[in-house]
């Protein structure tokens, strides 16, 4: 393939990820809907979207997007007349849109094609995305470090310049027994954790990594070298990055190195905002959301939309005190009369009585409950 | 020279002697004088106050208004130099901070970098005060003048700190520095006439050329000729993240060499691994905006090309200084067209408020403190513009409540002429730049004049008004190709190669 066609391909992936990702969406969200997913904002709305759509790994698959690029996108889309606008219902409509059967018909051709499915198989669970990117981090700078501890040269500059990071890697390489563990085990665990991978995710996880003997290459690089899409091996990356993560969790045992990599501090939940995980450490206290919007000086509808995010992410959270069952029952049969998630809609149908909070958390929930 | 200072030079740096300037500058420090050295970019500027560091009694405050700057110098004198150091910045963790400042309070440290705006909190100048501050050294202290191109309003608040902290003797030091902006430094600091040391600022190794181009593909197609044919390795500065963007795709597909990209747009990781390329040697070239190049220890930078017109002389020289700091032969080109002078005054006028915005900014000052970003963005105000406005209100109040009332009558109109009057600097900054591409005399003469430089010497060429052979500065040899054909991937090999056995 040369570079022209190398464009091409990216352009297409571009659109074939977009679409894929706003098919669950069409007639329900608006066009923004998918860009925010993309993008991984961390707003309530986009949490609860990936969630109830199950767009796992679309979730901050390119965190690096501008709305130029998303327009563009979307621009083109239209063009190739695989998508419609189209009139929101109800009481106050959004303007939402349609895949036509010819964007349909592209999107599975580019599904299958590109492999989407191997690709995006780890991702069953919504916390990956989020663990990925430090992952990355401190693999990065743990192989940078050890590779130069073994090369004896220690006047480099780290690659990841993350103050928290940096603490961690020091604290895997500070005391003496456990530098020499890293020093004795750290290739042999590599090995065994990317050997079932496929070759080329193989070489572009090692290709990225910094060492005495190697600047790692960046994404950009590793497309031109490789004459592919960056957006290609973006997937690819993630793929392999999810996987490691997801075996290293499982297999605490066989890996006693790499395994640390993915243990979660409990400092704060990392599967929700700062924010959000303060509210949950006084939800476990037992205490209620009047006073806890006191206490932290915060409006109460923002402790609300934590509730709703403690709800999307953490399965354990007992949230009867909030929602009875019957009144759950009566909003999940009022969303599926409707055929929608749209609050407004299932509020005019249950009635005065029930509040939004609780339309939320029950929708929060559903996921969950159909996979039982 | 003294017996200890040489000592200490070569147990921490690694030098035998001093280069040019620093040892005037340091045996006047260690007397306890007030100092403003003005140092070639790459002259060995941060040698003049780490070294008082360690043989000051005390604690060193360096401030430098360059966060990654300051956490790059920290780390190399922590891991290569063995000196204690630290750094205060607003990035840093509250507990991070903490520890810091413990370290200070306890003499555990000899040198503070911190940010100016960290140095006014109350605390940081308690725990100062208390570790005793032998040297107050300021890096770029240009940005404390409104004549400066690069004035930082925070900068204005450091005579004042210096009494806070015991009046220590001062060190100021920068590269570039006109005359009015040097006597503002000394007269601020109260630095005496015969301690100001400047090392020539001449760069006789670098020549100078110049080309005015039409359009948009002849500046492309004479760029790309020359990073063809002149030896590198090279830096491309371009005004614009798109630019570089533009650029890099462009050359890749049609040109010889190994180009990549860098900007502020880019993520850290990705900055770090480019750099670290380009330092490495497996990179010719980087195209760039001017994120790129501040704190980079490259000494064999062959040639700088201005894909546009710099926006000052002063910024212009800063980032040519980088070429050739091994003192070969270097080649500095500067591309401009009358479209780049219409683009800086744009952003000029862009940049600066008008009366109508001053009093739109006053209004919600007025409702208490300073405004929000939801509050600036319903009246169309960039972050920059209101940290601007911010500060000369704040100086407006403090002078209403010294003086009587009726001078504060109407604040909208003192500030605006504030602001004018920062816009009327930048206003001859341009001037000045685009005088220096429609001189038709020596380039060099016209550059050093400015900054109040006579050395004239060259080493191979002067510049392109006096004659020089382009062809001179050209090689063939381009960085070595890093393994790039592979004839079958192997994970257990690669792995033994990126983690060797001990
Ligand atoms: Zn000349």
């Amino acid at each position: 393939m040369n570079s022209q066609n190398s464009v091409a391909e990216e352009r297409e992936l571009l659109c074939a990820v977009a679409l894929n990702a706003m098919l669950p969406l069409a007639n329900e969200r608006t066009l923004q809907a998918a860009y925010y997913i993309l993008r991984g904002r961390k707003a309530n709305q986009t949490l609860q979207d990936v969630h109830l759509y199950n767009l796992y790994p679309y979730y901050r698959m390119f965190p690096g997007f501008s709305k130029e690029d998303w327009d563009k996108i979307v621009a083109t889309l239209f063009q190739n007349d695989y998508l419609q606008p189209c009139e929101g219902e109800g009481p106050s409509p959004k303007p939402t849109f349609l895949v036509t059967a010819n964007g349909r018909q592209f999107a599975e051709h580019a599904y299958e094609k590109y492999g989407f499915a191997v690709w995006f198989a780890p991702f069953t669970r919504f916390d990956l995305a989020a663990r990925i990117e430090s992952f990355w981090q401190r693999l990065h700078l743990l192989v940078q470090t050890v590779s130069q501890l073994l090369g004896k040269d220690l006047g480099f500059v780290p690659v990841v310049m993350d103050k928290s990071v940096q603490q961690w890697v020091k604290e895997q390489v500070g005391p003496a027994r456990l530098r020499e563990a890293w020093e004795a085990g750290l290739s042999e665990e590599l090995f065994r954790l990317w050997e079932p991978l496929q070759p080329q995710v193989q070489e572009l996880l090692v290709a990225q990594l910094s060492g005495v003997s190697q600047v790692g290459k960046t994404l950009g690089q590793l497309a031109k070298q490789k004459q592919s899409s960056k957006v290609y091996l973006t997937l690819l990356f993630r793929y392999g990055l999810a996987a490691s993560i997801l075996r290293l969790s499982e297999e605490k045992q066989a890996f006693p190195l790499l395994s640390r990599l993915v243990v979660q501090e409990n400092k704060l939940d990392p599967r929700l905002s700062d924010s959000a995980a303060r509210t949950y450490a006084l939800v476990q206290r037992g205490i209620h959301k009047a006073e806890i919007a006191a206490q932290r000086q915060v409006k109460e509808s923002t402790v609300e939309d934590h509730l709703v995010e403690i709800a999307l992410h953490c399965p354990e959270w007992d949230d009867a005190d909030y929602l009875s069952s019957e009144t759950r029952a009566a909003i999940m049969a009022a969303s599926e009369q409707l055929q929608t998630s749209r609050l407004r809609l299932i509020k005019d149908r249950v009635g005065p009585t029930v509040s939004y909070l609780q339309i939320r958390l029950a929708l929060a929930r559903r996921q969950e409950e159909s996979n039982e | 020279m003294n017996n200890e200072w040489q000592q200490q030079l070569q147990q921490h740096f690694g030098y035998g002697e001093f280069r040019p300037g620093q040892e005037s500058i340091i045996k006047r420090v260690l007397a306890g004088k007030s100092v403003l050295g003005l140092m070639a970019t790459g002259g060995g500027k941060s040698v003049t106050y780490q070294l008082p560091a360690l043989l000051l009694p005390g604690i060193t405050v360096v401030v430098s208004p360059l966060i990654s700057l300051m956490v790059d110098q920290v780390q190399q004198l922590r891991t290569k130099r063995k000196i204690p150091a630290a750094y205060l910045n607003s990035t840093q963790e509250a507990a991070e901070a903490r520890e810091v400042l413990q370290k200070i309070a306890s003499g555990q440290c000899k040198l503070l970098y911190i940010s100016p705006e960290k140095l006014q909190q109350p605390y940081v100048q308690q725990a100062l005060k208390r570790a005793t501050v032998s040297l107050f050294a300021i890096d770029e202290a240009h940005c404390i003048s409104a004549w400066g191109h690069d004035f930082r309003t925070d900068y204005l608040r450091l005579p004042d700190t210096v009494k806070q902290l015991g009046n220590p003797p001062v060190l100021a030091v920068t590269a570039t520095a006109t005359t009015a902006v040097r006597d503002e430094i000394c007269s601020l600091f109260g630095i005496d006439r015969e301690n100001v040391v400047v090392q020539t600022l001449n760069r006789a190794n670098i020549a100078y050329d110049l080309a005015e181009v039409g359009g948009e593909s002849e500046r492309r197609q004479l760029t790309f000729d020359l990073i063809d044919r002149l030896a590198g390795p090279g830096i491309v500065y371009c005004s614009t993240r798109q630019a570089v963007e533009v650029l890099v795709a462009a050359y890749q597909l049609e040109g010889k060499r190994h180009v990549d990209g860098y900007h502020g747009g880019m993520n850290s990781m990705e900055r770090m691994l480019i750099q670290t390329q380009f330092l490495a040697g497996e990179l010719d070239v980087i195209i760039a905006t001017n994120a790129f190049g501040m704190g980079i220890d490259k000494p064999d930078i062959r040639y700088v090309i201005h894909y546009q017109l710099p926006a000052s002389l002063e910024a212009y020289s800063q980032e040519i200084g980088r070429i050739g700091r091994d003192g070969q032969p270097g080649y500095a080109m500067l591309l401009y067209s009358q479209d780049d002078i219409h683009l800086h005054q744009y952003m000029l006028d862009k940049e600066y408020p008008t009366p109508a915005q001053i009093q739109q900014f006053c209004q919600l000052y007025g409702a208490g403190a300073p405004p929000d970003p939801k509050a600036l963005a319903s009246i169309d105000m960039s972050e920059e513009m209101a940290a601007m406005l911010t500060f000369y209100t704040e100086r407006a109040l403090v002078k209403a409540q010294v003086s009587t009332t009726t001078e504060m009558a109407n604040p909208v109109q003192d500030i605006w002429q504030e602001t004018e009057k920062r816009k009327a600097v930048k206003q001859k900054k341009l001037a000045e730049m685009r005088s220096y591409v429609l001189t038709d005399r020596c380039l060099r003469k016209h550059l050093n004049q400015y900054f109040g430089e006579s050395d004239l010497g060259f080493t191979r060429f002067c510049c392109s008004r006096c004659g020089l052979q382009r062809e001179s500065y050209e090689g063939r040899q381009t960085a070595l190709l890093q393994r790039e054909v592979q004839n079958s991937w192997n994970l257990r090999q690669a792995l033994d190669m990126l983690l060797p056995k001990k």
